[in-house]
């Protein structure tokens, strides 16, 4: 009996944890370009959510409002490409971690004004009816999670190894000067990446909002955990931070109920802070050589 | 000079005198608090503004660090029964503490990974206060009562005048650190903490002093925030809060004490401001009207990117029309926020207090402080008996990456008071030799002897600390310290004021050595007139030799250059070549990577060649020029349409 | 210098303030924003309503001429260090008559200590925690200016656990909120099951923080005690995320809490997963009276409402500033120290739409807090939550109220 419950939570924590993974890998994108995340994220997430909640509520289909969702969330990261990170990139600093803070503050506020600071449930097709494998309950919500994670990250995988434009981000990512002396613009392929890390990033929360409700603080507790999954992992892990993803899921599942549901965030937490200590490049990630 | 310390300690003074008056005029406990709050949040921002400013990191855990004091504080007073002294001594050991316990982690990180590791330990830090309610009580709050300070009990006024105290100890006591060798130490390790170590300053040492030290504020300030509020609550110490801070130390401008308090002051009156519609409209049109002028002035003189000069206008554009519309200027408070943080981050960097330093300076005609007369040559560099022997020996020296054997095998001696060349084609495997050397890379096999004793491997501090200066075929100088700095700040045996004294502003001395002893190494590589100018802003040239005088603060025994012609022009590589006769004169051993073969003949008695990451040839340079294996390697082999290779003419 | 103006400045907005006399200045101060924000809201417009009707008729009657009320509104967000911050404000414009206000205790206990200080007026609604009384009582102050105008959670614990042992459950589980609120709800419970004859056993303890939206451990562990109802302490947003994840759970057992419950941003969050819900109330928005009936409908209009978010708030907020109004009126004086006096002894009843308010209050006494807290058990009745709104869960009350109000 009770190792079933222990097997229960961890399932639903696990699938919870690739929502982590799935905005992880949006940071992976952006610094596999231009060595830079967005800080904001989380507010990213969250306005899609909000956007998308909009969408519904006048009549559009949910399969409509997927996308419609998405493009929002690819607008704004094109946007904070352009007003956050272009300027530090060009001046080769790192005034961009401010500047996606700041930006990241002022949709925070925007939401509370526009959508209200109360949180709001979502409505969502998928049904919460538990199906039953094994003993285990999981709803075909968090079971959409999962899939829709995986599909994208696949989409975009497939994107980048296939497609010339996916090879010109490769190349930036490998060396932006030698790229650009190669004919590609570094700044449309930084501004790609920007464009779908958005993207990914508004599929989480389209996808999360059922379970945790649309809110304008939807998303701050989630972006330190996809931090950790990122960092864990390592920023150039690839499909690394599934992985991690699933065992902090599940890790903060148990640790809920074992220490008591504040303790929740813990775990990920300590996890990045040794991760940063240990092994600055990630648990699957490529130690970078110093170059003078 | 006089009216350099009159303007400026003058100003100070008078500040204090007016704040510490403000209770004796006005009797209304709002302004007093209010008051109080600027206070605490002076000295918090100032500990910010270490990290922030100096160290140019973005250091998300302030807020946690005001927390845990504060908690720290109010858990003496209700469980030990401590004074208030004994309690705000606690709360800034408490954060001490833990900023040294962040600061271990942070050590190998760049600016992205360091914010999220602040981030972590603030939300850890939050998770922790509020759960362990067994301590702390946690959501539920804990009530602190203000305990006597050494006996008296302090009413609003009397607490009021020891936080302002503090903050004028706290003040006295940064700027005297901040313009000692520690504040140069702290810069160093913000533009280049390559550099830094291989300086042997200590980028460890020091980014952990720096953070205890911010930490330490920011939990003394917590104490204060703890007698003053007497009720604290975890949630209290969060992102809302630590954007304020950041906000205050941005806007007030950052590696400034004047912009930590000017930004104290805002953020100390913001909820004033923003209430009040009227009051916020006005502001608003300054801000734009500021962002208007410099925005125009970059633009004009072509110092700033149209974005630089737009994207300010139009954020405080959208101020200025929102104080207009906007119904509840409360509610839009975290917008303002970001409005204000943009624009200035982006168009205004150095913060109101940069931007008016300047202004003042130029309006009062200060000038800077007068330099000392250069030292001479000899108390700086004292000129080494030759007493020949091996100096550096390398023993099968090996450096792999991977499957690239970029140093495979190299046994070489340098002698004590040669000039070796050491040169090859790109990608031989020079500069990654010297970088084993220097410590940048630990070596995959072999052994580096130094006058017969194994060399520190992997450390480019411990290495710098034999005798062994570099410099880079990439620029790392400190580009935000002027020429000046970036040699003081390397100087060797020249800082030995024991910390309490520099605070107490009782190390000015030893500074006065310092510069003129700077001075003569800037003098020798002739930039001796540039010595105020920044880093960053000399010709190219002139960079390079400030990196071969920042080298020579080390007093090394063995200096390496790496590739310092590169890129020179001509007037230029002779000047350099010049510097280096003077610098052999005073028997110091050289190692001189080059491309230029003519500097090489002209200098090195002795030359390495490498090829592929192993020596090829050894000897003087015309034995080594005249080499064929020297001369296939650089210039390739013609092939005979009869079928004999032929090496081409050497040239 | 730059602060040194602003300082002047600051001092000045204030001194402007000090000086207008012939109005009743009233604060009104709650959480319009945030999680408690529903019955702040309503609190401030149930108050505003009252406010209203008494300027329409001409203002209250003060020495020879009818002044009108003034309203000085500020939000705390529900947060304490806005609350310490307000009080502090409030506290030092010279001619504030009183302040009305503040629902979560946190904020109580953080800011009304600068009330006390000053003696002003402040009565306090619809903020139910204990502590905001006790802490005088235990501070053994001898003269308060502050008073209660809520059922106290004494009262509301007695009747959770009652309902509780009507209903035949003999294992419950406890769940809380990690605030003042939460915990000294918990206590007032364990408290009261005692009080009621150990009854009850409670198999599961067990807390969530603001905030939280998986509420997954804590019911586990409550299903597999074998709890047979869930008593609950704490505020709109989580309390729908534990209906919905009880539902998920596919828990039916009773959830029975505070008066939180009755909150829209729950009813509306859990949807039909808060059927069936318990909760004390004040006041039931049903027209079961002429007086009622009015009250509803002006609330309807003048705010564009069907539903008042927090109809025991609005009532209460209504209540508390005719009663206010009264001491004002006796006292005949806009000092907030005769308006203390005079609420210590009001000689008057006022009709309120609650009740009819008779001597609510007395001299103040620290060994017996009652003396400022104007609510006894015969206010409250219990209450349900039903398709979006909260009814009366026994028609006994309903009909009782009815026949009271007859008389």
């Amino acid at each position: 009996m009770y190792t079933l419950l222990i097997v229960q939570l961890a399932v639903s924590g696990a699938l919870m944890g690739m929502v982590y993974a799935l905005i992880a890998y949006g940071f992976q994108l952006t610094f596999a370009t231009s060595k830079s995340i967005n800080f904001g994220q989380g507010e990213l997430v969250m306005l899609s959510a909000f956007f998308s909640l909009t969408l519904i509520d006048s009549g559009l289909p949910y399969w409509l409002v997927v996308p419609g969702g998405m493009l929002f969330g690819a607008v704004l990261g094109l946007f904070l490409e352009r007003a956050a990170v272009r300027l530090s990139l060009e001046q080769k600093g790192e005034g961009w971690i401010l500047l996606t803070i700041i930006l990241g503050l002022l949709g925070f506020s925007a939401a509370e004004n526009i959508w209200g600071r109360d949180d709001r449930p979502f409505p969502t097709p998928i049904s919460s009816d538990p199906l039953h494998f094994f003993g285990i309950d999981v709803t075909p919500l968090e079971l959409s999670v999962a899939i829709g994670v995986l599909a994208v990250m696949g989409l975009v995988e497939l994107f980048k190894r296939k497609t010339l434009l996916g090879k010109a981000f490769e190349a930036v990512s490998a060396d932006r000067d030698a790229a650009q002396l190669m004919g590609i613009s570094a700044t449309r392929t930084i501004q790609l990446s920007y464009g779908l890390s958005g993207l990914v990033a508004a599929l989480a929360g389209i996808l999360v909002a059922p379970i945790t409700t649309v809110g304008p603080t939807m998303a701050s507790v989630l972006i330190l955990k996809a931090f950790s999954v990122a960092v864990v992992a390592g920023l150039d892990s690839g499909f690394g931070i599934v992985l991690v993803g699933l065992f902090l899921g599940a890790l903060e599942s148990l640790t809920s109920f074992y220490l008591g549901s504040g303790w929740r965030e813990a775990p990920g937490l300590v996890l990045l802070i040794l991760a940063l200590a240990v092994r600055p490049n990630g648990v699957f990630g490529k130690a970078s050589i110093r170059k003078v | 000079m006089w009216k350099r310390l009159l303007l400026i300690r003058g100003a100070e003074l008078a500040v204090l005198a007016l704040l510490a008056a403000i209770p004796l005029m006005v009797d209304n406990s709002y302004v007093l608090g209010l008051l109080t709050l600027l206070a605490i949040y002076g000295i918090l921002l100032i500990g910010l503004d270490v990290t922030v400013g100096y160290l140019g990191q973005v250091n998300l855990a302030q807020a946690a660090f005001l927390g845990l004091g504060a908690y720290a504080a109010g858990l003496c007073v209700a469980n030990f029964d401590f004074g208030m002294l004994a309690a705000l001594a606690a709360a800034l050991v408490v954060g001490l503490i833990f900023g040294t316990l962040l600061a271990f982690p942070a050590l190998r990180l760049e600016g992205p990974q360091f914010a999220l590791a602040t981030l972590s330990f603030a939300a850890l830090s939050a998770t922790v206060l509020n759960e362990w309610e067994g301590l702390t009580l946690g959501a539920q709050g804990l009530q602190v009562s203000r305990p006597p300070f050494l006996g008296m009990t302090l009413d609003a006024p009397g607490f009021f005048w020891l936080c302002l105290l503090l903050l004028a100890l706290v003040w006295m006591a940064m700027r005297n650190l901040l313009s000692s060798q520690w504040g140069r130490a702290f810069e160093a390790l913000r533009d280049s903490p390559i550099a830094t170590d291989a300086m042997g300053v200590g980028t460890y040492r020091h980014m952990v002093a720096g953070f205890a030290l911010a930490s330490g504020l920011g939990g003394l300030a917590g104490g204060l925030y703890a007698f003053n509020f007497q009720y604290l609550q975890p949630q209290s110490f969060g992102w809302d809060l630590m954007v304020i801070l950041l906000l205050g130390v941005v806007l007030g401008g950052r590696k400034s004490l004047w912009g930590a308090l000017v930004g104290a002051s805002l953020i100390a009156l913001l909820p004033n401001l923003l209430s009040n519609r009227g009051l916020f409209q006005i502001f608003s049109a300054i801000g734009l009207l500021i962002a208007l002028a410099a925005g125009g002035q970059g633009l004009l003189k072509k110092t700033t990117r149209p974005f630089q000069a737009l994207a300010p206008v139009a954020a405080m554009g959208i101020l200025m029309v929102g104080s207009l519309i906007v119904e509840n200027t409360e509610d839009w408070r975290k917008a303002i926020f970001a409005l204000m943080l943009f624009s200035v981050v982006v168009g205004l960097p150095e913060g109101l207090m940069g931007f008016a330093a300047r202004f003042l300076t130029k309006l009062f005609h200060i000038e800077p402080p007068r330099l000392p007369a250069p030292a001479s040559l000899d108390t700086v560099l004292p000129k080494r008996t030759a007493n020949g022997g091996a100096l550096l020996e390398l023993r099968g020296l090996e450096r792999y990456f991977g499957g690239v054997k970029a140093v495979d095998g190299v046994s070489m001696t340098v002698q004590a008071g040669e000039i070796h060349g050491l040169i090859g084609p790109n990608g031989s495997g020079k500069s990654t030799a010297v970088n084993v050397i220097s410590g940048l890379y630990v070596p995959t096999g072999g052994d580096m002897l130094l006058r017969g004793k194994l060399l520190p491997v992997g450390s480019l501090f411990k290495v710098a600390r034999t005798g062994v200066a570099r410099t880079f075929q990439n620029l790392q100088l400190f580009g935000e310290l002027s020429a000046l700095d970036n040699v003081m700040v390397a100087l060797k045996d020249v800082y030995r004021s024991p910390l309490p004294l520099v605070l107490l502003g009782l190390a000015r001395a030893e500074e006065k050595r310092a510069s003129a002893a700077a001075l003569a190494l800037l003098e020798l590589v002739g930039l001796g007139d540039q010595a105020r100018s920044l880093a960053k802003d000399l010709t190219y040239g002139d960079q390079r030799f400030l990196e071969i005088a920042r080298a020579l603060a080390r007093k090394p025994e063995l200096l390496i250059l790496d590739e310092p012609a590169a890129g020179l022009a001509h007037p230029d590589v002779n000047k350099l070549m010049d510097i280096i006769k003077r610098i052999h004169e005073r028997g110091i051993s050289i190692i001189l990577i080059e491309h230029h073969m003519d500097v090489i003949s002209e200098l090195c008695g002795v030359v390495t060649v490498l090829d592929g990451g192993k020596i090829i040839a050894a000897g003087t340079a015309e034995q080594v020029k005249r080499d064929p294996k020297v001369i296939e390697a650089y210039l390739g082999v013609v092939d005979d349409p009869a079928g004999a290779a032929v090496p081409a003419q050497a040239g | 210098m730059k602060k040194t103006i602003l300082a002047v400045l600051t001092t000045g907005l204030f001194s402007l303030q000090a000086y207008a006399a012939d109005t009743v200045k009233i604060a009104l101060t709650g959480p319009y924003t945030g999680g408690s924000a529903p019955m702040g809201v309503s609190m401030r417009d149930g108050a505003k309503l009252a406010i209203e009707e008494i300027n329409r008729a001409g203002g209250i009657q003060v020495g020879g001429q009818k002044m009108k009320i003034e309203v000085v509104e500020r939000d705390d967000e529900g947060k304490n260090e806005r609350g310490a911050l307000i009080a502090q404000e409030l506290s030092s414009i010279g001619d504030l008559a009183g302040v009305i206000g503040t629902v979560n205790t946190g904020v109580v206990l953080a800011g009304d200590k600068y009330f006390q200080e000053k003696g002003i007026t402040k009565i306090i609604t619809p903020a139910a925690g204990s502590a905001s009384m006790t802490q005088w009582s235990k501070a053994g102050v001898k003269d308060l200016s502050i008073f209660r105008f809520s059922a106290d959670d004494g009262i509301q614990a007695a009747m959770v656990v009652e309902e509780a042992i009507n209903r035949k459950l003999t294992k419950v589980a406890i769940l809380h909120d990690s605030t003042n609120y939460g915990v000294s709800g918990r206590d007032d419970l364990l408290d009261q099951i005692k009080k009621q004859g150990n009854k009850l056993q409670v198999v599961a303890t067990e807390k969530f923080n603001i905030g939280d939206k998986d509420m997954t451990a804590q019911l586990l562990k409550a299903k597999f005690g074998g709890a047979q109802g869930i008593l609950i302490w704490g505020i709109g947003p989580e309390l729908a995320a534990v209906s919905n994840g009880m539902a998920k759970l596919r828990m039916k057992q009773p959830l029975i809490g505070g008066w939180t419950l009755s909150m829209s941003n729950y009813i509306d969050n859990a949807g039909k997963n808060g059927n069936g819900t318990l909760m004390p109330q004040t006041f039931i928005e049903d027209p079961i009276t002429p007086k009622v009936k009015s009250f509803i409908d002006s609330y309807h209009k003048a705010y564009g409402v069907s539903r008042i978010p927090s109809p025991m708030s609005a009532a209460q907020g209504y209540d508390a500033v005719y009663v206010f109004a009264a001491a004002v009126k006796q006292a005949q004086s806009t000092d907030t120290h005769k308006i203390k006096d005079a609420l210590e002894d009001l000689r008057d009843p006022v009709k309120g739409v609650i009740a009819t308010w008779k001597q609510p209050y007395g001299k103040w006494d620290p060994a017996n807090e009652q003396t400022h807290e104007a609510f006894r058990r015969a206010q409250v009745v219990m209450g349900m939550v039903q398709d979006g709104r909260v009814v009366f869960a026994n028609k006994a009350d309903r009909q009782r109220l009815i026949k009271e109000a007859g008389k």
